[in-house]
């Protein structure tokens, strides 16, 4: 069994102010949890005292029931890669692979099937007898991981894998660990700090900030309901447009917002815990934007700057007000520099977020296209 | 673009290469050359073809001295090898621990002495382990062995032994530095790794960070062969240039120099000396050789 | 080897301390009784490294019967004496020997480091017939002794008439000291990034002034590592010195301590003071640049 149960786990530096500070995290047998987030927010360090390779400062980890504070990492079950892939220079890739085993004192029979078993997987069969200096880097990467799945571990580790390889590798790879595993059925703790290859590698996704844990849950869930302000401006390419404005009205249809230029936008959000007056910050996302006029709430603005994709083509507009957002448009449709346009917003594509950056229950999450669209990249 | 013209290289490449070939190269062809001379007593220099090399190498006037300087320099080559790099990996390898507190304080502490004059050293250990001083003795006498304590740098027996083991006290530092400097080139990642699989600490030095050190280990060894092979002041501060008592630490350098510069009965000869001095080099060379030829070997290890 | 930044880290964490990262490996691996054992090592060599010197300080200042009477006893105020200093400074002239050791010294230093550094640069900027034949003879520098050559060094300095001048001493340190500079200033002139001398070139500036202007003063941080490997050599040889120079107005503290040994020998508050005035600068120096010494030790220590 590999669930792993994280309790209040804290982390300090001699006596420094919490490096993380009190996390709860459960990760169920089988899942692959992602732990994203900027530079310096913590998920690395999380990893590696998943690992054993910190102290834990306080608070409790068990991995499958047990628990492994002081356990030293070869005895916790688990197995790391890492970012720069760490395989010992000198040994060919049978032994780079053999090394733990032999530590841990299996036969040679054994370690030799499961050699050739992970081998097998990767596709690395032909490389067994090469240094890491003759591999490329996506082969290097695949003797890290095979590395880590001849160890059967119960829990799998990837820091930063991808972030070495070339942009085309990357994609590629990205597959072939999705693929892996289902294959392996494993237990899988990512960290990345790329907001895409955690909505298309995880079933959880757990996005930290500054040490502590902004919010927890599966792709969709982060994308249509992000918690609050970091979340909903990390998930999501691309960034989340934000307007901060008062609160005008509330009732049932939802939440009146004027923004900058006294535009008033309706926000069709739960209504709990504001009141007029409130300091607010609305978003929107450049996908839940139309072109045109349609039948929702009417915005005008110039067109600054077109950036074309092919299929879409994201539009940078200056609205009536000054506000400047992102849309997205259809790549069929030309838009020129400088050119008016009107665009149309339905109530329920709106994220409300109070005056502490939290955010309000949105009643109709819906549009699940654009989220789909969006996981499909 | 790089297009620079013939006397813009030559001014950039012509003080250097002026001044080595003048003071060390050529010097050291002419040396060569001069080992197939002799003169006599008017300073007549002639050529004699080896006959210098077989006086040196079988005449026994002289070859028991040569033969003895050469001997004991394979001693001293070996103690070193046998104390002063394992020593010196032993030092650095607990430099590179990780986490070590105050690892700068020793590593600074502990260099000093290569760093000092070796006339200076030569001198205090003299007193140290001088008899009428006594504090040698004392300090045998600290762990119990004062019965041990003897005059060792007055005895045939010890003499080298114990100018060899000065010479490795003072020069533990340069293997320390250098194979520090290696060890710290191992990637951290991948010492984590292994500590991540369980290797123990022991492991992961003998397996991981042994192996990707081999080549400064080589470097240590060459440096330290010619180093020895060279060795001339300390003996020559401690125990002048006869290199007593009665040439038990006697070394080709100090070999070289009487031969060279004469001392007291013995009459100075450029052409003998030039003759030692090729030897020497011969012996240097060879050992310089064997470091090239296993290097290509080694060399194809570590390259990450 | 490549030693730049290659001590790899995972994604850095920007409120992670660097200094901190990593605590206790040594725990893990060695247990938290290990740690105690590496520091009784370590403890214990410094102390075999620094008795003797600490020695020759304390006694250097004792009066001849407490240096025989209680050799490892600290100078009290009864047997504290400047004696030997004083004799030392009035007998001989030692100052000057200080002198003489600093100027050739540093002049080797200078020569070495400007003459390595135009060698070093040509070598391994431009591609010219013959470029790794003179690699290769230049190197061979490093691991052959100059000393071997020393009779016909010695006729070349008598008949330049530079015999007993300190212009010899530094002549033939630079030769000494110019094969491991010029690997020492190639391997970090391969480091610096091309642009910055296309850039110059596209600027029109000629060869010798991008030599002179753009990469003379990027070398500050290898002067470190190439005057540990030349100056701690120089200073402290003895052999040249005492073949080429070793008149009273030419001679270097090492010669001069030796000389000073062995005409003084039992008067060995004068003997131990003498040692200790060369001994003093020589580690007033190193507290000061230690930092700076080890650094340009390790980094340089390449191949």
């Amino acid at each position: 069994m590999a669930h792993v149960n994280i309790k209040q786990l804290r982390k300090t530096y001699d006596g420094r102010a919490d490096v993380l500070a009190g996390l709860n995290l459960d990760i169920r047998d089988g899942e692959f949890c992602v732990l994203v987030g900027p530079s310096g927010c913590g998920k690395s360090t999380l990893l590696r005292m998943l690992c054993g390779l910190e102290e834990i400062s306080g608070g409790e980890l068990a991995i499958g029931g047990e628990v492994v504070n002081h356990l030293p990492p070869a005895e916790r079950g688990i197995a790391m890669v890492f970012q720069s892939y760490a395989l010992y220079p000198h040994m060919n890739v049978y032994k780079n692979m053999a090394f733990g085993l032999k530590v841990a004192g299996n036969s040679k029979s054994d370690i030799d099937a499961r050699i050739r078993h992970a081998a097998s997987i990767l596709k690395i069969d032909h490389l067994l007898q090469r240094l890491p200096r003759e591999l490329s880097g996506g082969q290097r990467q695949r003797v890290a991981i095979g590395r880590a799945i001849v160890r059967q571990p119960r829990l799998f580790l990837f820091d930063e894998p991808l972030s070495n390889l070339d942009a085309a590798l990357r994609v590629q790879t990205r597959l072939e660990i999705a693929k892996l595993h289902r294959q392996l059925a494993a237990t899988i703790v990512y960290v990345t700090h790329d907001q895409v290859e955690a909505m298309t590698l995880g079933d959880k996704i757990v996005v930290m900030h500054e040490g502590r844990i902004q919010q927890a849950g599966t792709p969709l869930e982060l994308y249509q309901q992000p918690q609050n302000l970091f979340v909903a401006g990390f998930i999501g390419s691309p960034k989340m447009n934000f307007f901060p404005g008062v609160v005008t009205r509330c009732d049932d249809s939802g939440v009146q917002v004027e923004i900058a230029g006294g535009l008033r936008l309706l926000a069709d959000v739960d209504p709990q815990g504001v009141s007029p007056g409130a300091a607010v910050t609305l978003g929107l996302r450049a996908e839940q934007i139309r072109e045109g006029l349609g039948d929702g709430q009417p915005l005008r603005g110039v067109v600054n700057l077109v950036e074309h994709l092919g299929e879409a083509n994201f539009l940078y507009v200056t609205l009536e007000g000054g506000h400047d957002i992102v849309v997205r448009g259809d790549g069929n449709r030309s838009v020129h520099i400088g050119e008016l346009i009107a665009l149309s917003v339905q109530s329920h594509a709106f994220h409300l977020f109070d005056a502490q950056g939290q955010a309000l229950r949105r009643r109709n999450p819906g549009n699940l296209q654009a989220a789909r669209r969006l996981a499909e990249d | 673009m790089k297009t620079i013209r013939a006397w813009q290289l030559a001014v950039l490449l012509a003080p250097a290469v002026l001044i080595y070939a003048l003071f060390s190269a050529l010097p050291l062809l002419d040396t060569l050359r001069l080992g197939f001379y002799t003169a006599n007593d008017a300073g007549v220099r002639s050529f004699v073809g080896l006959d210098n090399y077989r006086t040196i190498l079988f005449d026994p006037d002289w070859s028991a001295a040569f033969w003895n300087a050469m001997w004991n320099n394979v001693k001293f080559f070996c103690i070193h090898m046998a104390l002063q790099n394992p020593i010196g990996l032993l030092l650095a390898s607990l430099f590179s621990l990780k986490g070590l507190r105050g690892a700068r304080t020793y590593r600074t502490l502990i260099f000093l002495p290569t760093l000092l004059s070796v006339v200076i050293i030569g001198f205090i250990w003299q007193l140290i382990l001088s008899p009428l001083w006594g504090v040698g003795e004392k300090l045998l006498g600290l762990v119990g062995l004062a019965d041990w304590f003897a005059p060792w740098l007055g005895q045939e027996s010890t003499a080298l032994l114990t100018l060899s083991l000065i010479s490795v006290w003072q020069y533990v530092g340069i293997p320390m530095m250098l194979i520090y400097a290696a060890l710290l080139a191992v990637p951290e990642e991948v010492l984590e790794a292994a500590h991540a699989e369980g290797a123990s600490g022991l492991r992961i030095f003998w397996q991981i960070k042994l192996p990707l050190i081999y080549p400064t280990l080589g470097l240590v060894t060459i440096l330290t062969f010619v180093a020895n092979f060279n060795a001339f002041d300390l003996i020559y501060s401690v125990k002048g240039a006869l290199a007593g008592p009665n040439y038990a630490s006697d070394l080709l350098g100090t070999y070289f120099y009487r031969t060279f510069f004469g001392y007291q009965a013995q009459i100075g000869s450029p052409t003998m000396g030039a003759a030692v001095a090729t030897l020497m080099f011969l012996v240097i060379l060879a050992g310089v050789g064997a470091y090239f030829v296993m290097v290509q070997r080694r060399l194809t290890r570590y390259a990450l | 080897m490549q030693l730049s930044s290659s001590v790899g880290t995972s994604s850095t964490s920007a409120t992670i301390p660097t200094t901190m990262r990593k605590p206790s490996l040594i725990q893990r691996s060695f247990g938290s009784a290990g740690h105690l054992w590496v520091h009784a090592v370590l403890c214990l060599y410094a102390v075999i490294a620094l008795f003797p010197i600490a020695l020759i300080l304390i006694n250097s200042v004792k009066t001849r019967n407490a240096i025989f009477e209680g050799p490892m006893a600290l100078p009290t105020a009864e047997t504290l004496t400047f004696a030997g200093f004083q004799k030392v400074l009035a007998g001989t002239h030692f100052l000057l020997y200080f002198g003489n050791s600093l100027a050739v010294t540093l002049a080797a230093l200078l020569l070495i480091l400007l003459f390595g550094a135009m060698a070093a640069w040509a070598l391994t900027e431009y591609r010219f017939f013959g470029n790794r034949a003179l690699n290769f003879f230049i190197a061979i520098g490093i691991m052959i002794p100059i000393r071997l050559g020393t009779v016909s060094i010695l006729q070349l300095v008598v008949a330049l008439d530079l015999i007993n001048t300190r212009t010899a001493l530094v002549l033939v340190y630079t030769a000494q000291g110019l094969p491991l500079a010029v690997m020492i200033l190639s391997e970090f002139m391969r480091q610096i990034p091309g642009e910055l001398k296309d850039a110059a070139r596209c600027d029109g500036v000629g060869e010798l002034s991008i030599f002179f202007r753009v990469i003379l003063p990027l070398l500050r941080p290898a002067i470190a590592t190439v005057a540990v490997f030349t100056m701690i050599p120089a200073w402290n040889d003895l052999w040249f010195p005492l073949i080429l120079a070793p008149g009273e107005d030419t001679r270097t503290v090492t010669l001069g301590v030796q000389q000073f040994i062995g005409q003084y020998a039992t008067d060995w508050n004068s003997v131990l003071a003498a040692l200790s005035m060369a001994v003093i600068p020589v580690l007033i120096l190193y507290m000061a640049f230690s930092r700076q010494l080890i650094r340009g030790l390790t980094s340089g220590a390449v191949k």
